[in-house]
């Protein structure tokens, strides 16, 4: 009974897997959805500050753990740049390209503001990266009107 | 017959596993048809990227309520001249902006800010350009309607 549970099991995820494969398994929105945002999100939570009448919160990392933490995402932001780039992702080879090509470059440098514990240059990085993402959207996703 | 059942159901979870939606796209959370204006007092400005937040403290009949706006980016919003030191807590301003889609206010209010009106009566851009709004002629670098 065990071995024909454990066939059962494996045929079905193979069937699983097959399908999403051919579907929606590696298209742009997972990219974004479960890789690129989540990493975008650190960044953007490591710098900033919180003001309320009771003062003002810094939030930058406050240790080693937290610093780890924005260097991730900040490489898995570089590295994306490729996967965006591949040529059955890449909706052309100017502009797309040329935008994700920057992603690499504002990771690479959030890597190092992260490697100097430099909250101020991280901030700075943050809104160009949300500058980046705009320019994509605008270009490739949003559709007014 | 019992693993078999075990099994069925496991791999039935596994293959309807929630989609999470990335949202970006001012059309993702707003409703270009609901505008609104939120007179109130400053509670709380977040600092964040890629957007600030205002709370802004509304007394109405029946109590307070605290409307969470967002704003473009702090960047942005520097570069309009709202800064740590004209958005303060305690001050009243007046917010032109957005309902969130559904229009509900738990656990709080949500709506995207388009201008905020300071106490000396300047008004100033404080939304995010090229997000999809309204070209409703709040943002002066929008391109005009052909």
């Amino acid at each position: 009974m065990k071995k024909l549970s454990l066939l059962l099991l494996v045929l079905l995820f193979s069937f699983q897997i097959m399908t999403s494969n051919e579907e929606n398994h590696s298209d742009i929105h997972d990219l974004m959805a479960y890789v690129l945002d989540p990493a975008a999100e650190t960044i953007w939570d490591s710098a900033g500050f919180v003001i309320t009448e009771e003062g003002e919160l810094n939030l930058e990392p406050t240790d080693q753990e937290g610093w780890d933490k924005v260097k991730f995402g900040a490489k898995v932001i570089s590295e994306s740049s490729y996967l965006l780039s591949m040529p059955d992702r890449a909706v052309d080879q100017t502009q797309w390209v040329a935008l994700s090509m920057a992603l690499r470059v504002i990771g690479e440098r959030a890597f190092k503001a992260a490697e100097n514990k430099d909250s101020e240059d991280l901030f700075k990085i943050g809104a160009e990266l949300y500058q980046v993402c705009v320019a994509c959207h605008q270009n490739y996703w949003i559709k007014e009107d | 017959m019992k693993t078999i059942i075990r099994v069925l159901v496991c791999l039935f979870l596994t293959a309807f596993t929630f989609q999470i939606q990335a949202h970006h796209a001012f059309t993702a959370e707003f409703d270009p048809n609901a505008p609104i204006n939120i007179t109130g007092k400053v509670v709380k400005v977040e600092w964040i990227n890629p957007h600030a937040w205002v709370h802004v403290e509304v007394e109405d009949g029946s109590g307070k309520i605290i409307w969470m706006v967002e704003g473009g980016t702090p960047n942005t919003l520097i570069r309009n001249g709202i800064t740590k030191e004209t958005l303060v807590p305690g001050a009243v301003i007046i917010v032109r902006g957005y309902q969130s889609k559904g229009g509900l206010c738990l656990p709080r209010c949500i709506a995207n800010g388009r201008d905020v009106t300071f106490p000396d009566g300047s008004k100033v851009f404080m939304g995010s350009s090229g997000t999809g709004a309204p070209r409703d002629g709040a943002d002066p670098r929008e391109p005009k309607r052909k």
